[in-house]
C-alpha cells in the first residue's frame, strides 16, 4: 500500500505541474476579436468582390465567399460568436481572392485579345500594297 | 507469498507507467507545447512555400506574400503556445487563401505588363504600316508628278508645234471666224481661169494644213467652192463643186481621210464681194476650207 500512495503522489505532482506550465507559459494571450467587426469587414469584401470583374471570371470563387457570409450572419444570428468571426474572416479572404482572380483573367483576356490583333496586324502589314 | 509480492510489484509498475503516460498526455493537452506538426499548418506551409518560389510573386505582390507569412507565423505561435486545432485551422486556412491572392495578384500584374508590351507593339507596328504606305503613296506621287512633268512637256511641246503649224497656215491666210479658222484659196493663184484643177505650183501650199491635219486627227473641215455670177447657174454649181472636190481630192491623196472632209459647191450663192465689177466677180471666184474648231459639228452651211 505503501508503494500506492508513492505512486499517487507521483501522479498528483505530474499534474499540478503540467497544470502550472499550461496556465503559465502556453496561455491564450490574445482576445478574440469582436465578430461583428469581421462580418462588416466580410460584407464589404464580397460587396466589392460582386463589383469586380470576379462575377464574370471567378464565378465559384465568389460563390464561395458569399456563402460562408450567409453562413457567419447565421452563426451570429445562432449566437456562436466565434464560428461567426472565423467564417466572416474566411468570407473576407474568399472575396479579395475571387476579385484577384478576376482581375487576373481579365487582365489576361485583355493580353490575349491584344496578341491576336497583333499577329492580325504583322501579317496585315507584310502583305504587299494593292492600290 | 513471494510470488504475490512479486505480482504486486508488476501491478504496481504498471500502474506507474500508466500513470506516468497519463500524466504526460495530459500536461500536453493542457499546455500544448511541442505537440509537433499539424496538418493544416503544413497544407498553408506547402501553398506559401510555393508562393515564395515563384519570382514573379515575389516581384509584384510582396505585400500579399508577407501578409500571409506573418498570418501563418501566428497560426505556428498559436499552435505551439494553445493547440488550439480549430484557432490553427482558421488561421492556416486565411494564410493559404492569402498566398493564393498574393498569387492571383501577380498574374494580374504579369498580365497587365503583357498587354502594356503588346499594345506598345502593336502601336509600332501601326506605325511602321502608316510609313509604309505614306512611302508608297509619296512614291506613288512622285512617280505621278513625273507623269504630269512628261505630259505637260508633251502637251507644250504639241503647242509650240500647232503655233508653228498655224503660223505657216496663215500663209494661206486664214482668218479666224466662228466658223472656224477660214482659208480662201482665191481663183487666180489655186485655178486656171473656168477649169477646175488646182495649180501644180499651188499645191505645195497646201501641205502645211496637211501635215496640220495629220497632227491633229480631231479636226474636220469645210470645203466650199463659190463662183461668180456670169454664166448658168447650174454650170457655175458645178464648178464650185469640181473645184472643192479637187482641193478634197488633194488632201485625201496625201492621207487625210474623206471622212474628215466635206466638199461642197455653192455655185453663185454667198458672195463675199459686188458681182457688178471685174474685182468683185474676181473676189467671189473662190474656194474657202473651214477648219472646224475642236467640237463644231461638220455639217455644210
Amino acid at each position: 500500500m505503501t508503494g500506492t500512495s508513492a505512486v499517487l503522489r507521483y501522479w498528483i505532482g505530474i499534474s499540478l505541474l503540467s497544470g502550472a506550465l499550461a496556465t503559465g507559459g502556453c496561455s491564450v494571450t490574445r482576445l478574440p476579436e469582436a465578430p461583428t467587426i469581421a462580418l462588416a469587414q466580410a460584407d464589404m469584401a464580397v460587396h466589392q468582390a460582386e463589383e469586380s470583374k470576379a462575377q464574370l471570371y471567378a464565378p465559384t470563387e465568389l460563390r464561395i465567399a458569399r456563402e460562408k457570409l450567409l453562413s457567419a450572419h447565421e452563426a451570429m444570428n445562432a449566437a456562436d460568436s466565434e464560428r461567426a468571426r472565423h467564417l466572416a474572416e474566411q468570407a473576407i479572404v474568399d472575396a479579395q481572392l475571387a476579385q484577384a482572380k478576376g482581375g487576373a483573367r481579365d487582365a489576361q483576356h485583355d493580353a490575349e485579345e491584344l496578341r491576336t490583333s497583333v499577329a492580325a496586324l504583322r501579317a496585315e502589314s507584310v502583305r504587299p500594297i494593292i492600290p | 507469498m513471494q510470488g504475490d509480492l512479486i505480482m504486486e510489484r508488476k501491478q504496481t509498475h504498471r500502474l506507474f507507467s500508466f500513470a506516468t503516460l497519463g500524466a504526460i498526455a495530459i500536461s500536453l493537452t493542457l499546455a500544448g507545447c511541442a505537440v509537433g506538426p499539424n496538418a493544416d499548418i503544413q497544407r498553408a506551409r506547402t501553398s506559401l512555400l510555393l508562393a515564395q518560389q515563384d519570382s514573379q510573386v515575389v516581384t509584384y505582390a510582396p505585400a500579399q506574400l508577407r501578409e500571409a507569412e506573418q498570418t501563418l507565423d501566428r497560426a505556428e505561435r498559436l499552435w505551439n503556445d494553445t493547440g488550439n486545432r480549430i484557432e490553427v485551422a482558421h488561421l492556416s486556412y486565411i494564410a493559404e487563401q492569402q498566398a493564393n491572392i498574393a498569387v492571383a495578384k501577380a498574374q494580374e500584374s504579369v498580365a497587365e505588363a503583357e498587354a502594356r508590351r503588346l499594345a506598345d507593339e502593336r502601336e509600332q507596328v501601326r506605325l511602321s504600316m502608316r510609313a509604309r504606305e505614306a512611302e508608297f503613296a509619296n512614291e506613288r506621287a512622285r512617280e505621278a508628278t513625273i507623269r504630269a512633268q512628261e505630259a505637260t512637256a508633251r502637251a507644250q511641246e504639241a503647242t509650240t508645234r500647232a503655233q508653228l503649224i498655224e503660223r505657216e497656215l496663215t500663209g494661206l491666210h486664214a482668218r479666224d471666224t466662228e466658223r472656224g479658222l477660214v482659208m480662201t484659196l482665191p481663183e487666180d493663184t489655186w485655178f486656171e481661169y473656168n477649169r477646175a484643177e488646182l495649180r501644180p505650183g499651188a499645191t505645195h501650199d497646201l501641205y502645211p494644213l496637211v501635215t496640220y491635219l495629220r497632227e491633229h486627227p480631231d479636226r474636220t473641215l469645210l470645203i466650199e467652192g463659190y463662183t461668180d455670177n456670169l454664166g448658168s447657174e447650174s454650170y457655175n454649181l458645178d464648178l464650185s463643186r469640181f473645184r472643192a472636190g479637187a482641193v478634197q481630192d488633194f488632201l485625201v491623196h496625201n492621207g487625210i481621210t474623206s471622212n474628215r472632209i466635206i466638199a461642197y459647191g455653192y455655185g453663185e450663192a454667198h458672195p463675199v464681194a459686188s458681182n457688178d465689177t471685174a474685182v468683185g466677180r474676181q473676189q467671189n471666184r473662190r474656194v474657202e476650207i473651214i477648219l472646224l474648231l475642236p467640237g463644231q459639228s461638220l455639217t455644210v452651211r
